[in-house]
């Protein structure tokens, strides 16, 4: 899994808190809507019960029934959602509420004097009913006290229907406060994090060589970041600049005398000294370690962050040219393919070096033919291409037990014989500390073949 | 043949001029990137060695003025830094060959020997024309295979004539070329090495290399082989 973008983690991690936050209060709404709505009705159902009792007369068989003018309509309405009834004390109803008719609802109830009791009951086709019963003790005109069963229930459907809706409110409503605040919260982000996203922006462009730093006008809190970065790359680039000046000024003052005395010693008074050509040998010796040590210490081997990446063909076709001009004698036929696109994502210099001492040596060596292949090295995970250089030349070749000390020459200095040349160590070095690798193998054009790759990064 | 050095290190410009001397050629020496402008516009020269690393005019920017003003005789860098950058922006500018201090002296003449026959359309080592084979890495002459005997200064204007075989060359041009300084070119010194060169080359006038256009100059006027 890739790395997660900072505004997708705080959306991620807010709408996480969003939800638990709402569920926790609708579920609390949710839970006081029902107690209230529950407790309204068994008020409700109270009052039908008093009002029942209050409507309550002697009939002539002993019972009790309300009078028809006092009685709720409601009561004498099939269906109409509440009922009523009222039970003698041997079980029989004195009264059953017109409403009953066909409900198939049964409050088959007993209840001790004095005594009320809510329960859930379902009529015939299975359909929630609330239902209060109450026993009372009735004393009729005549002294006699019978106790009787009130009871009554109303259908729970329209009251389910009520919660229904309420829900359906609150999570309509709920949703759309979410769905606002996750929206605001985007906004809000995106606007807080357009200055980050200039940042990845800007530093694109750097690494792409568009750009040689970030700009300004950034807000306070990244100020300090934006600018030390900038005077990170400048002082990179500045400081590679001035410690190459530094190196190529040291070759200078070091390589004169050198050049001075072998002069010398190739000169009227040197010819006849005694140990002329063990001086001269001693003066390649110091050459060489000057040579290598400093195009070692020259190399960037940097990232070539803030410079364009280097455009592989152009680099390899002045290559090409200089030393098509320098070996104009030997009639070279350098054939050069570079594969569309591809670039070098490092330090110029650095691959005009490697390039160089690599085809110069291809040239020395070549009968003929000289054939120079830059291709890239793609990976879908990488920000910046990679690159393979392959030489290939038709000379007599490297053979296979002489290829490590060739590669090994430049490190171990004082072991060699002064002028076996250092040229394939100096592009190891170089090519290793740009993150590349060296191999030797042999030319299908029968010499050797020297391959290079620089990795995607 | 004559060259110039530019070379703002006296020890070492010295020293090669000493040796260019003794190796036959006519030497101009300046020691910085201005006097060799001059010497560069100025004389008559057959190749420049011009180092890149020069006070008041860099190398790199003489070589590109000379470039500018016509100037098409070869010009060899010679360079401490040894970067390749250098090297290409070199050739760019329009040398033809570098060489990279400390050098051997032997590397330099060779390198030197190999521009100038370029230069003069040779592409082997050993110029021939008809019978008369001329080695300049040896300073050898030889006519039929026979060795010939040559003094420096009649080599020299052997030399010339046959790197540019088959051109009509003017007296100026030749005492041009073989004085540092010019000197009395009224002088009839060079008319007097010619005749002892035809003498020693074909005693019998028998092959008649150098042939002599009045008012004109001379011309080596056997063929160049262009042998294989």
């Amino acid at each position: 899994m890739g790395p997660r973008s900072l505004s997708t983690r705080l959306l991620a991690s807010v709408s996480i808190l969003l939800i638990l936050f709402f569920g926790i209060t609708i579920a609390a709404l949710d839970f006081a809507f029902q107690r209230v709505t529950e407790q309204a009705m068994h008020d409700r159902l109270e009052a039908q019960m008093l009002a029942l009792i209050s409507a309550s007369e002697e009939d002539s068989s002993g019972g009790l029934q309300p009078a028809p003018e006092k009685t709720e309509e409601r009561l004498k309405n099939p269906g109409s959602g509440l009922y009523g009834e009222i039970l003698r004390s041997d079980g029989y109803p004195s009264w059953r509420s017109n409403s009953l008719t066909g409900t198939g609802l049964d409050f088959a109830v007993q209840l001790p004097s004095g005594q009320r009791q809510y329960r859930q009951l379902h009529r015939g086709d299975g359909s929630p009913v609330r239902a209060l019963s109450r026993s009372i003790a009735w004393e009729f005109d005549n002294g006699v006290t019978r106790t009787f069963v009130y009871s009554v229930a109303e259908d729970l459907e329209p009251y389910y229907a009520q919660l229904n809706r309420f829900r359906g409110q609150l999570f309509g409503w709920f949703g759309l406060l979410m769905l606002l605040l996750l929206g605001s919260l985007q906004f809000l982000l995106r606007r807080l994090l357009t200055p980050l996203r200039r940042i990845e922006r800007e530093i694109e462009a750097i690494e792409a060589g568009r750009m040689t730093e970030l700009g300004g006008g950034y807000p306070r809190e990244l100020l300090g970041v934006t600018t030390n970065l900038n005077a990170l790359l400048r002082g990179e680039r500045e400081r590679l600049a001035r410690y190459r000046n530094t190196l190529g000024n040291l070759a200078h003052s070091f390589k004169t005398p050198l050049a001075v005395m072998r002069n010398l010693l190739s000169g009227a008074q040197g010819r006849d000294l005694a140990v002329a050509r063990q001086l001269d040998e001693q003066v390649g010796r110091m050459d060489d370690i000057v040579k290598y040590q400093l195009k070692r210490a020259a190399a960037s081997g940097g990232t070539g962050l803030g410079t364009a990446p280097v455009d592989v063909r152009t680099v390899l076709e002045s290559l090409r040219a200089a030393l098509l001009k320098v070996y104009a004698d030997r009639r070279i036929d350098c054939e050069l393919v570079v594969a569309p696109g591809c670039l070098f994502a490092g330090d110029r210099e650095d691959l005009t070096e490697v390039a160089g001492n690599l085809l110069d040596n291809a040239f020395k060596w070549s009968r003929g033919k000289v054939l120079l292949t830059a291709e890239r090295i793609t990976d879908p995970t990488a920000r910046r291409d990679g690159l393979r250089l392959v030489v290939e030349d038709d000379g007599p070749g490297i053979p296979v037990d002489e290829r490590t000390r060739v590669l090994d020459r430049g490190a171990r200095l004082d072991e060699r014989v002064s002028g076996q040349g250092i040229g394939l160590s100096v592009v190891r070095e170089l090519a290793q500390l740009n993150g590349g690798t060296i191999r030797i193998d042999d030319s299908p054009l029968g010499g050797a073949c020297i391959e290079i790759r620089f990795p995607a990064t | 043949m004559r060259v110039l050095i530019v070379e703002d290190e006296k020890p070492l410009r010295d020293s090669i001029v000493e040796q260019l001397q003794q190796a036959g050629f006519t030497v101009d020496a300046a020691a910085d990137g201005e006097e060799g402008l001059y010497c560069g516009r100025e004389y008559a020269l057959d190749l420049a060695i011009v180092d890149l690393g020069l006070p008041k005019l860099n190398g790199m920017e003489l070589i590109k003025k000379l470039r500018a003003e016509g100037k098409s005789y070869p010009v060899l860098i010679l360079t401490a830094r040894d970067k390749w950058q250098d090297k290409v922006e070199g050739l760019q500018a329009g040398a033809d060959d570098y060489l990279a201090k400390p050098f051997h002296f032997e590397e330099l003449l060779a390198r030197m020997q190999a521009l100038l026959r370029r230069s003069g359309g040779w592409a082997q080592p050993v110029l021939r024309c008809g019978a008369v084979a001329l080695d300049p890495r040896t300073q050898e002459v030889t006519v039929n295979g026979r060795r010939v005997d040559l003094t420096s200064f009649e080599y020299r204007i052997l030399e010339y004539l046959i790197h540019r075989a088959g051109e009509v060359i003017s007296k100026g041009e030749l005492t041009e070329r073989l004085y540092a300084q010019d000197f009395d070119r009224d002088s009839n010194t060079i008319e007097v090495f010619i005749g002892r060169l035809r003498r020693k080359l074909d005693p019998d006038d028998s092959i008649k290399p150098i042939e002599t256009l009045r008012g004109r100059g001379y011309r080596f006027a056997l063929q160049r082989e262009s042998a294989a």
